[in-house]
C-alpha cells in the first residue's frame, strides 16, 4: 500500500525483511509492525490461552498481541514486540504459539473449549491425581498455553554493563522530557535524556499537530540537535529504564546493536546503572481500551496507536487501502484521530461514541450514543455491529480505532512503594506519595497529556529539579500548540453477551472477571493471581485500569475503593542475558590463581576450587591410575622424605604498632603479647560467642611487626574482624593492619629430609635446630640473595618449614627447590596430600572448625588465657560450652578394608541410632598410608575417655554403619618428637 | 543504595559489607560478666524505622562507618566514621 | 642477585600489551608499592618530598607517587623499583611509619587512549561517578566483583591495581571491556 503523506519514514531507502519465510520490504524508521501494516498484514500472532488470532492493538511498548520471534537458530528472540522491533534489512521474525501455520493453528480448537477453560479452570480440574500434575497435565499445558520458546542453545551474544552518574535523568524522550531536558541541560546540570525508542520525540512523532505553526517533528529536531550539542548531556536512545530503585539508582537496557543486522562484534544488549541525584518521569501515557463483544479481531486497535501509525510511519491498519475505519471512543480523543485520518483521504465511517453529546471534529459521521457490540473476520475485521438505541446494525469496517482514556505510565513511580491515586476528573490513576525519592513525575505521565500542558510540565519538573540540586535555571521558550479537545466520559466496556477481552495478552474476558467476581477473589490482588490479568510480557499495561474499573462496577464501588494497580520492575522484559551483564565464562567469577600455578600446571597437577582459588589438588604421575595412588604418594614422600606445597593461600595480615601486641592479645584466645622476636605461635581465634572461628600462626618479625597467618577461607572474615576490633572497640590502641596475602609466595617444605633442601638454597643460613628451631622465624636470602622469610613450622607433624618469597619468584623457587632436592626425593603435594598429613597428625581444620566448636572439644581449652581479655573468652567460659563433654578423637575401622565416613554419627555399640543416643560424629576422613587403613577424626561424648572402646559409625541418608575404635587423634608422632629434632 | 561515606561522598552500596546494629559496638568491659556478654551478643534491636546501623566499606577505604537508616523507607540520615563514634564513647 | 627468574602477574617472562582502537593495555611488574600508615599521633611524612594526598587523591613527584587508600593510610609507588627492597627505602623515608612492602601483593595494569575513550572504558568497569576518576584522583572500588584501586594518572591514563592472584580474570575483564568498546569503531 502507497503510504500516506508527511510520515517520517525514509522512503527513499528499502529494506527487505521476512515474516514466516515471507518476503516483504519496509524502510528505515519502521518498525516490524509498521512495515507488516504497511504491506497488509494484520494478523501477528495467537493468543496465549485460545490460540484466537492476533493483530497488533498499539504501536509501542506496552502491545500485548504482536509478539513474534526475531533471528533464528541459537540467536532466536521469542516474545519480541513486533511494535518496537525496529526493521533493518535482513530482518527475520516469525509468529509464535500455534500449531501449524498462523493462519490455521489447529490449537484455535482451545477455543471452541473456552466455556470449560474460564479462569480458575486449571485450579479446579487438574487436582487429581495428584501425580499427573507434574507429569503429565503440567506439561501439556504448557506446551498448548504459552509464548514463543526458546532456542535451547547457549546464547552467542555478547553483552555489555555500565555505570552512569548524573545530576537528572528524564525518562522519556516525549513533549515533556524533551522540555525537561533542555532546561537541564541549558541550566549546566549533568542531564541523562533516556528513550526508549530508536527516536525521540514520544507522542510528538505521533499526534500529527503543529509547534509554532510547524510540524511537531521539527521542533523535536532542533532540540535533539541543540542537546547533541550540550557536552553535559546525554541523550541515550533505544534505552528503557525498566526499574528505579533505592537513593536515585536505576536499571536499564541499552539495545545497542539489535537493529543491526550485524553487530560486528560487539555487544548485543548493555546493562546500565544509573544513579541520579534527581529524575524526572516523562513516561507519557498509554490507551486503554473499551471492552466489547469479539474485541478482540485482528484490525481492532487503540485509536491513538491508528493516530501514531497514520502520522509517524504513514500507514493504516487495514488490509486494502479501500476499507472503512471506524473508531470506538468514550472521549474527544478518537475523534481527533478520526479527524486527521479523513483529513489524510481515508475512508472514515465515523465515531462510535456512547455519549449523547458526542462532538464532530469534520469529515466523518458521528453515532452519538451507540456502541460497538459485534464484530466479524476470522483472520481479519470485516464488519462490526454497532448498537444505538436498542436497534443494532452491521457495517462493514476493516479497521476499528478504541479509545477508553489514557493512562499515566506510573510504573515506575510506583517502585517504591508508590501507590498511584485516582483522578475522577481525568478517570486516571495518577503517581502518588511514597514513591522513589527524588522523581519527578511529569507531562502525561502525571497526568499532563495535553501537548502544551505537557510541555509546561517538563519545564516545571526540571526547574524543581534545578531548585532541589541549588542549580540556576537558564530560560527556555516553549513554542504554541493547537488546542487539543479532550473532554471524556466513563464508560468502562459494553455489557452483554459474548466474550469481551479486558486482557490480550492472557485472554482474560469481562466474564472472567465476573466469575472471580463470584468465587470472591475480589481484592485486586486475587483477581489477578486468578484470572492471570496483567501477567506476562506486557504486564497488563493496556488492561489493568480496565480490569479494576469492571470488578468495581461489579462490587458497586468507587475505583479507588476497589484498589489499584501498582508495577514492578521491569518496566518491560528484561532478558536475562543482558542481566547478566556479560559475566560468563571467564567473566563469570574471578579466579585467583598461586604463584606456582603455571608450574603445577606443568607439572600436570589436578587442580580444585577453594573459594576463589585455583589449588593442585595432586601431581599424578605417569602410569598412577586413580588419585589415590597419586596422594599416598605424596603423603609417604612427605613422611620419608620431603615434599613441597604452595600455601600461599592461607591468608597473611600484617600487624604494625606501639600497640600491635596488645591488639593481638585481644584478637586471639591465647597469648600473643608474650612472643618474643623471630617466633611463631599457633593462635586460636573466637567469635565472642565463645566458639571457634579460625586458626593460625602468628609471627613476631620485630618488636611491634607480627604477621598473622588466617586459615584460606576465613582470610577476609578475620581481615575484616581485625578492622572491626581496631576500629569500633579499641581506637585508642595504636595499631596498623594490611592484608598482604598476594603479596609473598608461600612454600611448605615438610618432611625429615626439609632441612637439607633448604639449606642447599639458604645462602648459608644457619639452620641447624639450635640456630633455628621449632617455631623460629627470621628474614634470609635464598638463591643469591632473594629477600626471604622463613618460618618453621608444620602442619604435617614432620620437620617442617613454610617459606616466602616475593610472589614473581613463586614459580621459580618451586622449580629450584625441585632441583636442588631430586637426590632427596623432593615431592611437590597438593591439597589431598596435605589433608591427609594434617588428619594423620589430628590437627583441626575447616571441617572441625565449623563454626559450632570450642577449643575444649579440639582439646585446646588451657589456650584460651584467663589472664586477660579476648574477644570470645568470656563467653567461652558460660555453662553450655563448659559443660560440652565431646573431644577430638582419631577413629580407625575394626575391619581394616572398611571405610569411614564424614558425616556419620557416633553411637555406643549397641545403642539406638536416634537423636537421644547421638554421640557425635565424623568430621574428617581419609586413606593414611601411614596408618594402613581408612582413618577418621570426629568429636565424640567424653572421648578422651573412651580410647579403644568400639563404637558405631552411622550414616542413616545412606543406610551404612561401620564399627570404629576410638584412637588418639595424633595418629603420627603422637609426644611431637618428629617437629622439633 | 548508595551510602553517604563521610570522606568520600556517596558510594554505591556494592562496596560495602553490612554487619547490623551498631550496638555491636559496645563491647561490655571483661568483667560486666557473662550475662552482659550475652545480651550483647544475642540481644540487639531490629527495629522498623530508624536504625543505627555498621557498614564496612570494604572495597572501598576500609573504614567501618555508624551509618542512621530508616529501615522502612531504606532513608539514609547520615553517616560517621565509627573511629569518631567509638572514640567519643570513651 | 638471585639467579631466579621472575614471572610477571599475567605468568610472563615479559609484561603483557594488547591494543584495542584507540585503547592500549599495559602490564605494569616494575612498578614498586608499599603501603604506608600513619602511627597514633604522627605527623604524616613527605617522603622524597612527596605530600601525601587527601581522600580520593593521587600525588607524584620525583618517580615517586602516592594514593590515598583509608584514614592516614597511603600506597606509594615508585616506577621501576620492583627489584629493589623499596618497602626499605620507603620506611627509611618514612621514620615511625608502618610501612608493608606491597609489590607482589598487586598487579597493574595501565590503559592509555584519549580521557573520552578512557571515560568509556572506566563507566563499563566501574561504578564511579566521573569526579572520582578525574585526573589525579584515585581510589578503591569494585570491579568485576575484585576488589581494585582504579587511579587516574592524568587524562590519558588510567592504572587499576588488582590483587595479584586475579590478575588473570582483570586482565580478561579490562581486555573483554575493550575490546567490546571498540568494536564498532573498528568495523
Amino acid at each position: 500500500m502507497t503510504r500516506l503523506s508527511g510520515h517520517l519514514v525514509d522512503t527513499a531507502r528499502r529494506l527487505s525483511f521476512t515474516f514466516d519465510g515471507r518476503a516483504f520490504a519496509g524502510h528505515p524508521g519502521d518498525t516490524l509492525a509498521s512495515a507488516l501494516l504497511a504491506n497488509g498484514v494484520q494478523l501477528m500472532g495467537r493468543s496465549f490461552k485460545y490460540h484466537r488470532p492476533r493483530g497488533p492493538i498499539a504501536a509501542g511498548s506496552e502491545e500485548p498481541n504482536a509478539l513474534v520471534t526475531l533471528g533464528r537458530g541459537a540467536r532466536a528472540e521469542p516474545n519480541t514486540r513486533a511494535t518496537v522491533a525496529e526493521l533493518f534489512d535482513g530482518l527475520e521474525a516469525s509468529s509464535q504459539n500455534h500449531a501449524g501455520s498462523l493462519q490455521r493453528d489447529w490449537l484455535a480448537v482451545n477455543d471452541r473449549l473456552a466455556p470449560f477453560l474460564a479462569a480458575g479452570f486449571y485450579y479446579k480440574t487438574f487436582m487429581w491425581p495428584k501425580a499427573f500434575w507434574e507429569k503429565l497435565y503440567e506439561p501439556v499445558i504448557r506446551k498448548a498455553a504459552g509464548l514463543g520458546a526458546l532456542s535451547g542453545l547457549p546464547d552467542p551474544d555478547a553483552y555489555d554493563r555500565g555505570y552512569r552518574h548524573c545530576d537528572l535523568l528524564v525518562i522519556g524522550a516525549g513533549a515533556a522530557g524533551l522540555a525537561a531536558a533542555l532546561a537541564a541541560g541549558r541550566a549546566g546540570a549533568q542531564v541523562i535524556l533516556a528513550e526508549e525508542d530508536f527516536r525521540p520525540g514520544g507522542r510528538l512523532l505521533a499526534e500529527g499537530g503543529l509547534l509554532d505553526g510547524r510540524p511537531a517533528p521539527d521542533w523535536v529536531a532542533e532540540v535533539a540537535a541543540e542537546l547533541a550539542t550540550l557536552p553535559n548531556v546525554r541523550v541515550m536512545t533505544r534505552t528503557t529504564v525498566f526499574g528505579a530503585y533505592d537513593h536515585g539508582i536505576f536499571g536499564a537496557v541499552e539495545r545497542v546493536s539489535d537493529h543491526l543486522a550485524e553487530a560486528g562484534g560487539g555487544v548485543r544488549q548493555t546493562l546500565w546503572r544509573i544513579t541520579a541525584r534527581r529524575s524526572v518521569l516523562a513516561a507519557g501515557a498509554t490507551e486503554r481500551h473499551i471492552p466489547f463483544r469479539d474485541n478482540d479481531r485482528p484490525g481492532i486497535m487503540l485509536a491513538g496507536a491508528i493516530r501514531a501509525y497514520a502520522n509517524r510511519w504513514g500507514v493504516t491498519g487495514q488490509r486494502q487501502a479501500a476499507d472503512p475505519v471506524a473508531i470506538f471512543a468514550n472521549g474527544d480523543d478518537g475523534h481527533r484521530t478520526a479527524a486527521q485520518l479523513a483529513a489524510k483521504g481515508v475512508p472514515v465511517l465515523g465515531v462510535i461514541d456512547p455519549r449523547r453529546d458526542a462532538p464532530n471534529l469534520g469529515g466523518y459521521e458521528t453515532f452519538a450514543g451507540a456502541t460497538v457490540t459485534g464484530t466479524r473476520g476470522r483472520l481479519g475485521l470485516t464488519a462490526i455491529e454497532v448498537t444505538r438505541g436498542g436497534r443494532a446494525e452491521w457495517l462493514d469496517c476493516g479497521l476499528l480505532g478504541v479509545s477508553g482514556g489514557w493512562n499515566p505510565n506510573v510504573h515506575l513511580a510506583s517502585h517504591h512503594r508508590g501507590r498511584p491515586v485516582w483522578d475522577e476528573a481525568r478517570l486516571a490513576f495518577l503517581p502518588g506519595p511514597g514513591g522513589p525519592a527524588g522523581l519527578i513525575p511529569a507531562g502525561a505521565a502525571a497526568g499532563q497529556g495535553g501537548t502544551a500542558e505537557a510541555m509546561a510540565d517538563g519545564l516545571r519538573a526540571a526547574a524543581q529539579a534545578l531548585g532541589d540540586l541549588g542549580i540556576a535555571p537558564a530560560p527556555v521558550h516553549l513554542p504554541a500548540a493547537e488546542a487539543e479537545p479532550a473532554r471524556q466520559e466513563a464508560f468502562w466496556h459494553v455489557p452483554g453477551k459474548g466474550r469481551a477481552w479486558v486482557d490480550f495478552q492472557n485472554d482474560v474476558t469481562v466474564k472472567d472477571i465476573a466469575l472471580a467476581h463470584q468465587e470472591n477473589m475480589r481484592p485486586v490482588e486475587h483477581l489477578k493471581r486468578w484470572t492471570t490479568l496483567g501477567m506476562a510480557t506486557d504486564q497488563g499495561k493496556t488492561a489493568n485500569v480496565t480490569a479494576l474499573a469492571v470488578m468495581a462496577e461489579l462490587t458497586g464501588k468507587a475505583i479507588p475503593e476497589t484498589g489499584t494497580t501498582i508495577f514492578r520492575p521491569p518496566y518491560t522484559g528484561v532478558s536475562l542475558g543482558v542481566l547478566g551483564g556479560g559475566d560468563t565464562g571467564r567473566g563469570f567469577r574471578p579466579t585467583r590463581l598461586t604463584p606456582s600455578h603455571s608450574w603445577a600446571e606443568a607439572e600436570g597437577a589436578v587442580f580444585t576450587e577453594v573459594g576463589a582459588w585455583m589449588r593442585a589438588q595432586y601431581f599424578p604421575r605417569p602410569g598412577e591410575t586413580h588419585w589415590r595412588e597419586s596422594v599416598d604418594r605424596e603423603a609417604r614422600a612427605v613422611r620419608a622424605a620431603v615434599g613441597i606445597c604452595d600455601v600461599t593461600t592461607l591468608g597473611k595480615i600484617d600487624v604494625q604498632g606501639a600497640d600491635a601486641g596488645d591488639f593481638l592479645n585481644r584478637i586471639y584466645a591465647n597469648m600473643m603479647g608474650t612472643l618474643p622476636v623471630g617466633k611463631v605461635r599457633y593462635g586460636l581465634m573466637l567469635r565472642e560467642d565463645g566458639h571457634l572461628y579460625d586458626d593460625g600462626t602468628c609471627a613476631r618479625l620485630g618488636e611491634d611487626h607480627y604477621v598473622v597467618t588466617t586459615t584460606t577461607a576465613n582470610a577476609g572474615t578475620v581481615y575484616r574482624n581485625m578492622e572491626f576490633a581496631r576500629q569500633c572497640l579499641w581506637p585508642d590502641l595504636d595499631v596498623q593492619l594490611i592484608s598482604t596475602t598476594d603479596a609473598w609466595a608461600q612454600i611448605a617444605v615438610a618432611g625429615p629430609r626439609s632441612r637439607e633442601l633448604l639449606t642447599r638454597i639458604a645462602d648459608g643460613a644457619d639452620l641447624s635446630n639450635q640456630a633455628f628451631p621449632f617455631m623460629a622465624c627470621g628474614a634470609i636470602t635464598v638463591c643469591g640473595g632473594l629477600r626471604a622469610r622463613l618460618f618453621r613450622i608444620s602442619f604435617s607433624g614432620e620437620l617442617a618449614y613454610e617459606i616466602a618469597v616475593p610472589a614473581r619468584y613463586g614459580h621459580a623457587l618451586m622449580a629450584r627447590l625441585m632441583e636442588a632436592g631430586a637426590d632427596l626425593g623432593v615431592t611437590p603435594y597438593g591439597t589431598e596430600a596435605l589433608g591427609v598429613l594434617r588428619i594423620e597428625k589430628g590437627h583441626a581444620a575447616g571441617a572441625e572448625l565449623n563454626g559450632q566448636t570450642t577449643a575444649r572439644m579440639i582439646g585446646l581449652e588451657k589456650m584460651v588465657s584467663r589472664k586477660k581479655d579476648a574477644i570470645g573468652a568470656v563467653m567461652s567460659r558460660r555453662g553450655g560450652l563448659a559443660s560440652e563433654t565431646r573431644r577430638l578423637v582419631g577413629l580407625v575401622p575394626v575391619d581394616p578394608g572398611a571405610g569411614v565416613v564424614p558425616g556419620s554419627h557416633l553411637f555406643a555399640a549397641d545403642a539406638p541410632q536416634d537423636t537421644a543416643h547421638d554421640q557425635g560424629w565424623i568430621t574428617s576422613a581419609c586413606f593414611s598410608p601411614h596408618v594402613g587403613t581408612m582413618i577418621g577424626l570426629g568429636f565424640l561424648e567424653n572421648g578422651e575417655a573412651r580410647m579403644d572402646e568400639v563404637i558405631t559409625a552411622a550414616n542413616p541418608l545412606e543406610g551404612t554403619e561401620a564399627a570404629l575404635r576410638v584412637v588418639s587423634a595424633h595418629f603420627v608422632d603422637p609426644e611431637g618428637g618428629r617437629l622439633r629434632d | 543504595m548508595l551510602i553517604p561515606h563521610p570522606l568520600l561522598g556517596p558510594r554505591d552500596a556494592q562496596e560495602f559489607t553490612y554487619l547490623g546494629d551498631a550496638a555491636l559496638m559496645n563491647r561490655p568491659d571483661p568483667a560486666a560478666g557473662e550475662d552482659a556478654f550475652c545480651d550483647h551478643v544475642y540481644l540487639r534491636g531490629n527495629p522498623a524505622g530508624v536504625h543505627r546501623e555498621l557498614w564496612f566499606h570494604e572495597q572501598g577505604d576500609r573504614s567501618w562507618l555508624v551509618v542512621t537508616r530508616n529501615t522502612l523507607t531504606h532513608e539514609i540520615l547520615g553517616a560517621e566514621l565509627a573511629t569518631d563514634v567509638a572514640r567519643r564513647s570513651e | 642477585m638471585t639467579d631466579l627468574i621472575p614471572m610477571t602477574a599475567l605468568g610472563g617472562a615479559a609484561p603483557r600489551s594488547r591494543r584495542h582502537g584507540a585503547l592500549s593495555l599495559v602490564e605494569r611488574p616494575d612498578i614498586a608499592l608499599a603501603s604506608l600508615a600513619l602511627r597514633r599521633g604522627a605527623v604524616a611524612p613527605a617522603p622524597g618530598g612527596l605530600v601525601l594526598p587527601g581522600p580520593g587523591g593521587l600525588a607524584s613527584a620525583d618517580g615517586l607517587a602516592a594514593f590515598w587508600t583509608g584514614p592516614g593510610q597511603w600506597m606509594v609507588e615508585a616506577a621501576g623499583q620492583a627489584e629493589a627492597d623499596f618497602a626499605a627505602a620507603l620506611a627509611a623515608m618514612a621514620p615511625g611509619c608502618s610501612v608493608t612492602e606491597q609489590t607482589d601483593g598487586w598487579a597493574c595494569f595501565e590503559v592509555a587512549g584519549d580521557a573520552a575513550a578512557l571515560e568509556a572504558l572506566a563507566e563499563r568497569l566501574v561504578n564511579l561517578p566521573a569526579a572520582a576518576l578525574a585526573p589525579g584522583r584515585a581510589t578503591r572500588t569494585v570491579l568485576h566483583h575484585m576488589g581494585v584501586f582504579a587511579l587516574r594518572r592524568d587524562p590519558g591514563c588510567l592504572a587499576l591495581w588488582g590483587m595479584r592472584s586475579a590478575a588473570g580474570s582483570l586482565w580478561h575483564a579490562l581486555d573483554q571491556a575493550a575490546l567490546r568498546l571498540t568494536a564498532f569503531d573498528e568495523t
